[in-house]
């Protein structure tokens, strides 16, 4: 399954629009069976920041692990919010080409 | 804009977004000088003078933090989703700026991480006036923000009660990861802003309390200070 995270909003930077679309995505999250992946398309989005980040793919790499594949993206805050990320989580997202 | 055109007070309360009295108060205590006409009684203000005032960010928001003085309505965002709107503003202005192409997210985030980071701290808890004040000049390569919250020391004390002073407090806040969700959930949004000034051509100022930061040109080394004078929250200013 692949997420477009331009459907969140191409400005994602507040903890709490973060948890209202975590919430959202529940519905969707349900349909990913089992043993599939699941990946994150930053396309389209111009500005992320780690709340946003932490609120959404912080509990996803909790919960899925390596079946969560990030797709690469050349925004800078991207890269920087996912680089905080880790360093917070301790864990390393996985990403697909 | 006419320059010299002379504006009624009601005019120029209306540009501010503050009321007639407060230009009255700033007229007499010598804030923002009003005209008059050949001796006459009545205030007008030139549209000069008022974009004179309006740039001043710094003045302004440190004025507010230090005597809560009111806000032009343009530089108050009383709740996120108003900060939120205006941020998005400013983001697409600096999308159209070509000596900021390649860094106009990282600034817009970083800004974004310091104005979410007063309403998160501070909601159902602030102490006078909620909100914050959030102001920029693009053309300057300035952003400025500030909210009279808690501040730096009061909120991380709750996950490290041996924090001693304000100066620990920001040094902490810019530095360390603070792992484990309870019962502060925040906390990491300044090691963000900090990385990303320390490798790209921004520089920040932040003060909360008496402690004053400075992560700038040439070295970009973090230098702590402490003030003379204690302010309440937070206030940051951005320069790129």
């Amino acid at each position: 399954m692949k997420i477009e995270l331009k459907k969140f909003g191409t400005t994602l930077i507040s903890r709490q629009a973060g948890r209202e679309s975590f919430a959202a995505f529940q519905s969707t999250l349900s349909e990913l069976k089992p043993n599939e992946n699941l990946e994150i398309d930053f396309d389209g989005v111009i500005t992320f920041s780690p709340s946003w980040g932490d609120e959404f793919l912080t509990p996803l790499l909790m919960q899925l692990g390596d079946r969560l594949m990030l797709l690469p993206s050349d925004n800078p805050s991207v890269k920087a919010t996912l680089d905080i990320l880790e360093q917070i989580s301790k864990r390393r997202f996985k990403t697909s080409s | 804009m006419d320059e010299n055109k002379l504006l009624r007070i009601k005019e120029a309360a209306e540009i501010l977004g503050v009321s007639i009295d407060t230009l009255r108060r700033w007229d007499k205590s010598g804030k923002l000088v009003a005209i008059r006409k050949d001796g006459g009684v009545h205030r007008y203000y030139s549209e000069k003078d008022l974009e004179v005032f309006k740039s001043d960010l710094t003045k302004i928001a440190y004025e507010w933090l230090e005597t809560k003085s009111e806000l032009p309505a343009t530089f108050y965002c009383s709740n996120s989703a108003v900060f939120q709107a205006r941020l998005i503003t400013m983001q697409n202005q600096l999308a159209q700026m070509p000596r900021v192409s390649n860094i106009f997210s990282l600034i817009v985030a970083i800004a974004g991480e310091i104005g979410n980071n007063s309403f998160d701290h501070n909601l159902g808890k602030w102490p006078d006036v909620p909100g914050i004040f959030f102001g920029y000049n693009l053309e300057k390569g300035m952003i400025v923000l500030a909210d009279r919250g808690l501040g730096v020391l009061y909120t991380l004390k709750r996950v490290r009660p041996e924090l001693q002073n304000h100066t620990e407090a920001v040094k902490v806040a810019f530095t360390e990861i603070i792992t484990g969700r309870a019962p502060e959930e925040r906390g990491n949004g300044l090691k963000f802003v900090r990385e990303i000034v320390e490798k790209n051509p921004i520089s920040i100022f932040f003060r909360s309390g008496d402690a004053e930061l400075r992560l700038a040109n040439p070295d970009k080394e973090l230098r702590i200070t402490r003030s003379h004078l204690t302010t309440p929250g937070c206030l940051a200013i951005i320069e790129f």
